[in-house]
């Protein structure tokens, strides 16, 4: 079976009947994870319902369509607190698969190594899921549980990911660690993003890094060590190896538990000293 | 000496003449040819790594809409010889490798074919396995020889007194992984049996020479097997001989015939059914006076083969002809796994052989406290010290001065972790490379004057991307005197005269020779103005001067290394490498083998290692996205030069062959240079950041 | 399950019936002998399947065909209309941005949809001022063509190649 509906509400009537089980919109995990197996699942694909398409505000908060792929993020007149989101963006596979792949779509996989999730986290996002039997919020957090696995109920549909309004001063950063300058799946990822008041001081710190655990993680021991910090250079060296207790790196192909650990540590404090470099100039 | 062509065409930068066809993409590679009414196949493959199939059950794949047949050991077409047992297909219930052809679905789509894949059951009975190469496994064992026909070792003089008596010794074990080809065209063959000829579209470096392994296994005379190749899509080795898909499309047309079934490798697939670069464990020990100069030379080899087909890599080959040294011992010790069967990858043996050699020559210029180049320089023999011959041309201290004024040598610090630019460390390395000319022989080319004043030439000769379209039509002017265009080339075809692999960088050193032998004999029959229909063939004559000089390319590589001082990310902006590889007959498609060889290199050095789970005896990372390959953003400044010269005594045009010199070395230089950059010395291939990170 | 779509191929319309588990490039090269997008990964690894699809790059292997009824594709094969090289085409020749071809046509999609997408002012990972225009240096056109690889290593002269039809 392969449905393609133009309404919300086909899609999640469709879900609830226990209809089609796999949600399709970018493909761009889909294959991949199909090698040597046959294609025999039922498909919804959900690129043709105008509801789940483009970026807007509602009730104060941005509002990014499950079906709004990276390029259209990478290019589309955000606030510069969501300049982590931008960046990852732009990094993501390469140009066609930025064209194709959604945000959604990245959330919904939930690959530890997920490019979005450690931007989500830093920005405080939420998703909306919808079913025939409503709508709910979950934060990013908790709709992430573990490698590959989300909060997602069966007969449920990501309609829409919600970034609420940040300090107009808020800014962030993203930056990614690769074994090659392209189409990588990150050894480690650090989304950071810093409010500051005028005179320098951190109101708030917000940092998430990615590949380093079975789901991307905030780090609130650094987080609360950087408020009432001054924003300024030489900022990346508060970072120590404690703040990151949270993290859980294993031993892969892309690299050591032991190199993990430290090129994270030094990947969030290159971060910060970019943010602090960018307040200074 | 050789009689030489007098050059005109050859020399010329003359642009692709296969670049139209390419650009649009309507040169047809081997699923591409029109073909009425094809069906598909979709391989069965071995899910344990040894051990043998106890019940095969095809019932519901059979029952699927769309399926033709599907295809075990059970109903299987016979072969004919089981001379290779990785062509040996279907014939019985035995189980290799993880991943082995067992069978195959054969149907009206691709989509059906894979789906009917998935719903065959085969149970198993697994026996255990080995699939770990290790140096201190006690079965270690020496091969009759390794490849394609050195000796498995060497012995001159006494190397252990020397090493004890050596002022400087250096002794280190270096390590190369498990490494995949990856052409990017995936392996094909379309495969058509009708009227007792199997015709193969295959994707080969060798149309005759895959006829000629295969005619035996499927029990039919070479006349009744073609092969078709006019454009293949790269293949580094992996395409230079059958491998076992072939025969799984010969056999799967012979039970539809008629019927064209094509059968493309899927990228995956290709990580076990196409040929690999064996892994390899290197000790080198070298010994050396306080000047630098050699004493001893000691290059032992561990690598792996499969157990049900030998493959032995010759790895310390390129050592026994690089530098002088009275006393010198090469060994290759191989490991029989459960694993599929390695095979040829761009310059089989030098390639890993030569990381390791040139690494230690940098170690041992830093323990003479010498400049590198100094050293190669003082150790540069003056004959072969292998066969005592003279050299045709060995150039090696040429190219090392032209590269050193060329990429500013002069500027590189003596010592390392010298030089910081903005959170990156610096630094700068050389190595030497090195290739033999291979002539191998039986290449035949017949040339015929047509009614449109053109000559006809026609060869079965091979395009992997080489530039044999157009530079064997500029030999083919040379050789006949007349212009470019007045020459019209048949390639890729078995049924076309035999001509040798394109393999081993001789491609067009045989092929072109046989064409000159042939335009010779056709103008000493035809004369200057033939008459339409005027028609000879030749064979490539022996090279009488082959047996009395020794033959190698030679070049220096060099690189720039940036390593990032917090994470040790490392990138390469600068590499390059002069070449001394006798007359260059097209230098711009020649400068791309060059360079693309150096590319390879680089991606060998920073990025490519095949990783084999020893639990299940298969590669994990068996896709692109996985098994890093260098991308353009990996790639900065990369040049190749070539010293202008003809070699007189190897072939007609003065060539010696370009395909594989430009990967040896690379990956040495590139390590050099992260040594000089950081003062960390990696001996164990790729470069990954976390082995920089000081 | 079969479906019924048209698509705009090189700007010739084709009608085909097809399995809905077929990707666009199955569909482009084995049911419209379309063969000019290469399949060298099937899993949008490697950018040979490369096509202009509505204007933008797109790997065709990464895509069901049915999602893409009414769709316009361009191939490097529909580049060269009539006959004659498109320029970016042209300067893969004069430059040997080629060796094996099988990535090209992939690389030269790739390429045109990376010179209007820089046109039209999107920025990419190494763009560094994101008001202005940008401008095509050599770390932009090799972060921009990344997504196409090349086995026989031809990146150097595809650079040289895409500078000057840029130009």
């Amino acid at each position: 079976m392969y449905l393609r509906p133009s309404m919300v509400e086909e899609a999640l009537a469709a879900l609830a009947e226990g209809g089609p089980t796999t949600i399709l919109a970018g493909g761009t995990d889909y294959y991949p994870a199909r090698v040597g197996r046959p294609l025999t699942e039922d498909i919804l694909d959900i690129t043709a319902i105008a509801a789940l398409r483009g970026i807007g505000e509602r009730d104060g908060a941005l509002r990014i369509g499950a079906a709004v792929r990276w390029t259209e993020i990478a290019e589309a007149a955000l606030p510069p607190s969501l300049r982590c989101l931008q960046l990852a963006a732009r990094e993501i596979g390469g140009r066609q698969i930025q064209n194709a792949g959604t945000l959604a779509g990245n959330l919904c996989n939930a690959s530890p190594a997920a490019d979005g999730v450690p931007c989500l986290l830093a920005l405080d996002a939420e998703v909306e899921l919808a079913s025939a039997r409503g709508t709910r919020r979950l934060p990013v957090a908790e709709f992430v549980r573990g490698n590959r696995r989300t909060a997602r109920r069966p007969d449920e549909l990501m309609t829409a990911i919600i970034v609420p309004r940040c300090a107009e001063a808020a800014r962030s950063t993203f930056l990614k660690l690769g074994a090659r300058r392209y189409l990588v799946i990150s050894i480690v990822m650090v989304a950071a993003l810093i409010e500051a008041a005028p005179d320098g001081a951190i109101a708030a710190a917000r940092i998430a890094v990615g590949a380093c655990s079975a789901a991307a993680q905030r780090l609130p021991l650094l987080e609360a060590v950087l408020r009432g910090r001054r924003l300024a250079s030489g900022i990346g060296c508060l970072v120590a190896a404690e703040h990151l207790g949270e993290l859980a790196p294993i031993d892969d192909v892309r690299g050591t538990a032991a190199y993990r650990r430290e090129a994270a540590r030094r990947l969030v404090a290159r971060a910060l000293d970019e943010l602090a470099a960018e307040a200074a100039a | 000496m050789t009689r030489l062509l007098e050059p005109r065409a050859i020399g010329m930068p003359l642009e692709r003449l296969d670049g139209h066809a390419k650009v649009t993409g309507t040169a047809p590679y081997a699923f591409e040819h029109a073909l009425r009414d094809p069906l598909y196949l979709y391989p069965l493959e071995a899910a344990i790594a040894r051990g043998r199939m106890t019940a095969i059950d095809t019932a519901e794949a059979e029952a699927l809409a769309g399926v033709v047949a599907v295809m075990t050991p059970r109903n299987a077409p016979r072969l004919a010889a089981d001379d290779d047992q990785e062509l040996w297909l279907l014939q019985s219930e035995g189980i290799h490798f993880r991943g082995q052809l067992v069978g195959a679905v054969i149907a009206q789509t691709p989509e059906i074919a894979r789906h009917a894949a998935a719903l065959v059951r085969i149970a198993y009975e697994a026996e255990p396995h080995d699939a770990a190469l290790a140096a201190d496994r006690d079965d270690l064992y020496k091969p009759e020889q390794v490849n394609p026909d050195y000796a498995a070792d060497t012995d001159e003089g006494d190397v252990e007194a020397a090493l004890a008596a050596a002022d400087v010794a250096i002794d280190a074990t270096y390590t190369t992984p498990m490494e995949h080809n990856n052409p990017m065209e995936p392996h094909t063959t379309v495969a058509i049996w009708e009227g007792g000829v199997l015709t193969l579209y295959d994707s080969t470096q060798g149309a005759h020479s895959v006829r000629t392994t295969l005619a035996p296994v499927f029990g039919l005379a070479p006349d009744k097997i073609r092969i078709i190749a006019p454009y293949v899509g790269g293949g580094f080795g992996s395409k230079g001989t059958a491998h076992a898909h072939d025969v799984l499309a010969g056999l799967a047309a012979q039970m539809v015939p008629g019927r064209p079934v094509k059968f493309a490798l899927t990228r995956q697939q290709m990580f076990w059914l196409a040929g690999y670069r064996t892994p390899t464990i290197q000790r080198i020990r070298l010994g050396a006076g306080r000047d630098g100069r050699l004493t001893a030379i000691v290059h032992e080899v561990i690598e792996q083969t499969a157990r049900f087909k030998e493959f032995a890599e010759q790895t310390a080959t390129s050592t026994r002809i690089m530098y002088a040294s009275p006393n010198r011992r090469t060994s290759h010790r191989l490991a029989k796994l459960d694993v599929p069967v390695p095979s040829w990858m761009r310059a089989p043996g030098e390639t890993p052989g030569m990381f390791a050699g040139e690494v230690a020559m940098d170690e041992l210029a830093v323990a003479c406290g010498l400049d590198p180049i100094a050293l190669r320089i003082r150790n540069d023999p003056a004959a072969d010290p292998q066969s005592g011959k003279p050299w045709s041309g060995r150039k090696l201290v040429e190219c090392l001065r032209e590269g050193a004024r060329r990429f500013g040598w002069d500027r590189r610090a003596p010592n390392p972790a010298a030089r910081r630019e903005d959170g990156w460390l610096v630094g700068m390395g050389v190595a030497s490379s090195t290739y033999p000319a291979y002539a191998l022989p039986g290449s035949r080319a017949t040339i015929r004057y047509g009614e449109d004043q053109r000559y006809v030439v026609r060869i079965g000769a091979a395009d992997i991307g080489t530039g044999t379209w157009t530079a064997l039509t500029q030999i083919a002017a040379d050789a006949l005197g007349c212009p470019i265009e007045a020459v019209r080339l048949e390639i890729g075809d078995s049924a076309l005269p035999h001509a040798s692999v394109e393999g081993g960088s001789s491609g067009i050193n045989c092929w072109g020779s046989a064409i000159v032998a042939a335009a010779r004999a056709f103008r000493g029959q035809h004369g200057a103005a033939p008459v339409p229909g005027a028609e000879i063939g030749a064979e490539m004559p022996e090279d009488p001067e082959a047996q009395r000089f020794a033959m190698h390319s030679f070049g220096a590589q060099f690189a720039e290394v940036r390593v990032n001082a917090d994470t040790g990310e490392i990138r390469v902006p600068r590499m390059l490498g002069v070449f001394s590889a006798g007359r260059i007959i097209n230098p711009r498609t020649a400068r791309s083998q060059f360079i693309g060889g150096m590319t390879m290199g680089l991606s060998m050095a920073l990025h490519e290692e095949s990783v084999l789970d020893p639990r299940f005896g298969h590669v994990v990372n068996h896709d692109l996205a996985s098994y890093h390959i260098a991308a353009h953003a990996d790639i900065g400044d990369i040049d190749a030069v070539w010293l202008d010269e003809v070699d007189p005594h190897s072939n007609p045009m003065g060539s010696r062959g370009i395909g594989e010199i430009g990967i040896v070395g690379a990956a040495a230089a590139i390590a050099n240079a992260a040594w000089h950059a950081t003062g960390i010395r990696i001996r164990d291939l790729p470069i990954t950041p976390d082995k920089l990170l000081a | 399950m079969e479906a019924r779509i048209t698509l705009q191929v090189d700007g010739e319309r084709r009608a085909l019936t097809l399995d809905t588990r077929t990707t666009l490039l199955d569909a482009l090269r084995d049911h419209l002998g379309v063969m000019s997008p290469k399949k060298g990964c099937d899993h949008g690894q490697c950018g040979a399947c490369t096509v202009l699809l509505d204007g933008r790059r797109a790997t065709t292997c990464l895509s069901f065909a049915v999602a893409h009824d009414g769709a316009a594709i361009t191939t490097a094969q529909g580049l060269a209309a009539n006959g004659a090289l498109h320029p970016v085409q042209r300067a893969f020749i004069a430059h040997d941005g080629l060796q094996c071809g099988y990535c090209t046509p992939g690389q030269i999609c790739s390429a045109v949809g990376m010179i209007e997408e820089a046109r039209a002012g999107h920025p990419s990972h190494v763009t560094k001022d994101l008001t202005g225009p940008v401008a095509l240096t050599d770390d932009e056109i090799r972060e921009r063509m990344s997504g196409n690889l090349c086995r026989c290593g031809a990146y150097v002269n595809i650079l040289a190649a895409i500078r000057e039809a840029a130009s």
